[in-house]
């Protein structure tokens, strides 16, 4: 083999190597969300760690998903965001997300075990496990906080609903009903489990979960 | 591994054995979800009310069929009010054991993580919880055992791209030349640190987007709930709608390959494969030249699906055990 073909197969070598690599590092960005830009405010399941630190630990695996007896965790796509308004952001494409108005969290009650499934469940520590007893749960889990929206909820607007307050797990500690069924909700005992938002009979939804500041 | 019937040209003992394991894996992958969905039914008390509804269509089977077996194990029913019924309890716990798939799953109550994962979390999230640990336990101790074992027994996708090279010798039949163009072998090297590189600057997985398994895993779970949640909304029967653009890329990988350059994923690309060969670089098991009973005929050279060279004994870290 002569020299000039020597080299131009080295060159066309490092070229489709090259080629490889920026074509599949490229495509794994781009199904990441890379091309959506910023990333979106989106529900974790309970234990989630900061989301900085949650997209770098979570291996977007689906076992969460795959334990939850409420089915609550869905993988955050364009898809199963649509409904919501959301749309995941750089990093977010198929993490798992808690929609509430879909499905809320019922903190694994009459499901099997002492440790929250989901939790349990992930492999990466993206959710720290958190033991299935009030308190812990109390402690533990802040996956948001209830917010109630007082210009379009039944309550403050004459009627007497209280729907909400009935589906709270915490009743009369996290959401307890003031003058005329008024939801309130106490910022220490709201876990942010969302069964309020899923239940509020008011479309859009009077009371949501919101995350807490970062 | 001892060939003891050099000479016969019938597939051998250990390639039915590896189809078998591969189709498998396959179903179990598919399954999952579906457990997942069962147990979803169980909890909400719908499941008798679903199983009548989906009769006929594959969700229900599918979930008759689940309902069968988990029934049938010990403790799987209870006699109460003079009926017998599903235990409940013991079901749900033990669908707890079923999650996820050949990326990062459970089975049967074993948590086992694709080290791939555990590499991009680590170098991303710079940390090493016990958790992860613990689950990588089986899949590190067999690949430093038997190599890459995982790419040709398990791999969902190593099964579906063997299928295209069957796609490439019909080609061949019909008098067809599919390309062969051959990629340095370093390449594979070089995606898992730049990909393992760009995971740790940006704090997020990369090579977790595009290694099979994964997105295997992931279209699996889509395409199984997309399909039990328009049955739930009454639109029963299969649907493909659940498919997204993992499917394309996979497939069009797969046509890549029967065309242009015969398994380019798994032989120059695939990070997961160049992990699983640094950890099982120095196994004990592996395919060796009998020296004194190779009759030179060359037949292994085309055969390997990897391009290695067996009658030089040239397989090195690439191998992977799959015997053909
Ligand atoms: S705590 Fe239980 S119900 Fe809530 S998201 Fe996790 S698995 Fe689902
Ligand atoms: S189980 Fe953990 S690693 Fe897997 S998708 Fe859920 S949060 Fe991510
Ligand atoms: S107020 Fe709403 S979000 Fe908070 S604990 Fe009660 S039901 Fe859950
Ligand atoms: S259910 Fe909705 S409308 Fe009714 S009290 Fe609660 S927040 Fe208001």
């Amino acid at each position: 083999m002569s020299k000039g073909i020597k080299r131009r197969e080295f060159f066309g070598r490092i070229f489709a190597a090259g080629l490889s690599l920026a074509g599949v590092l490229g495509v794994g960005r781009w199904m990441g969300g890379a091309a959506a830009g910023e990333r979106v405010p989106v529900i974790r399941p309970p234990g989630a760690l900061p989301e900085t630190d949650f997209l770098a630990a979570c291996i977007r695996c689906s076992r969460c998903i795959d334990a939850c007896p409420n089915q609550c965790i869905t993988a955050f796509t364009e898809t199963s965001g649509l409904e919501h308004g959301l749309a995941p952001g750089r990093g977010q494409r198929n993490t798992p997300a808690i929609f509430p108005r879909r499905q809320a969290c019922v903190l694994c009650q009459g499901a099997p075990g002492d440790v929250l499934l989901c939790t349990a469940a992930c492999p990466t520590g993206a959710l720290v496990p958190i033991a299935k007893t009030v308190d812990s749960i109390l402690e533990n889990v802040k996956i948001g906080i209830a917010v109630v929206d007082e210009n379009i909820c039944y309550s403050f607007q004459g009627g007497a609903c209280g729907v909400c307050v009935r589906a709270c797990p915490f009743e009369d500690k996290a959401l307890r009903a003031g003058m005329w069924e008024k939801p309130i909700v106490d910022e220490e005992f709201c876990v942010g489990c969302g069964l309020c938002e899923r239940a509020c009979v008011r479309y859009p939804q009077a009371i949501r979960v919101e995350l807490l500041e970062v | 591994m001892k060939n003891k019937s050099p000479s016969s040209r019938a597939p051998h003992k250990l390639q039915i054995a590896r189809r078998t394991v591969q189709i498998l894996a396959l179903v179990v992958a598919l399954t999952i979800p579906i457990v997942s969905r069962y147990a979803n039914y169980i909890s909400a008390r719908e499941l008798d009310k679903n199983l009548a509804r989906f009769e006929g269509t594959a969700q229900g089977r599918a979930l008759a069929l689940l309902d069968t077996t988990f029934r049938a194990m010990p403790d799987g029913e209870t006699e109460r009010v003079g009926r017998i019924i599903r235990n409940r309890d013991v079901i749900l716990a033990r669908t707890q054991g079923f999650g996820g798939g050949p990326w990062s799953g459970q089975i049967a109550g074993v948590s086992m993580t694709d080290p791939l994962a555990a590499a991009e979390a680590i170098v991303a999230h710079k940390r090493l919880p016990w958790v992860l640990v613990v689950s990588l336990v089986v899949p590190i101790l067999g690949t430093l055992l038997l190599g890459r074992v995982f790419c040709s027994w398990i791999c969902p996708m190593g099964f579906l791209f063997d299928l295209g090279d069957k796609l490439r010798s019909l080609a061949g039949l019909l008098e067809l030349r599919p390309l062969n163009i051959r990629f340095p072998r370093w390449t594979m090297y070089a995606l898992l640190g730049a990909g393992l590189g760009l995971a740790f600057l940006s704090a997020e997985p990369v090579l977790s987007y595009v290694y099979p398994p994964a997105m295997f895993t992931r279209e699996a779970h889509g395409f199984v709930f997309a399909n039990f949640d328009r049955a739930e909304e009454g639109s029963l029967g299969l649907n493909f709608g659940g498919l997204t653009s993992i499917s394309i890329i996979l497939g069009g990988i797969m046509l890549f390959e029967a065309a242009i350059s015969r398994r380019w994923w798994c032989r120059y690309v695939c990070p997961g494969g160049a992990l699983y060969s640094l950890i099982g670089a120095a196994r004990p098991v592996r395919v060796r030249l009998v020296e004194d009973r190779c009759t030179k005929c060359a037949l292994c050279v085309p055969v390997c699906p990897m391009g290695l060279n067996p009658m030089h004994n040239e397989m090195g870290m690439a191998c992977d055990c799959c015997g053909v």
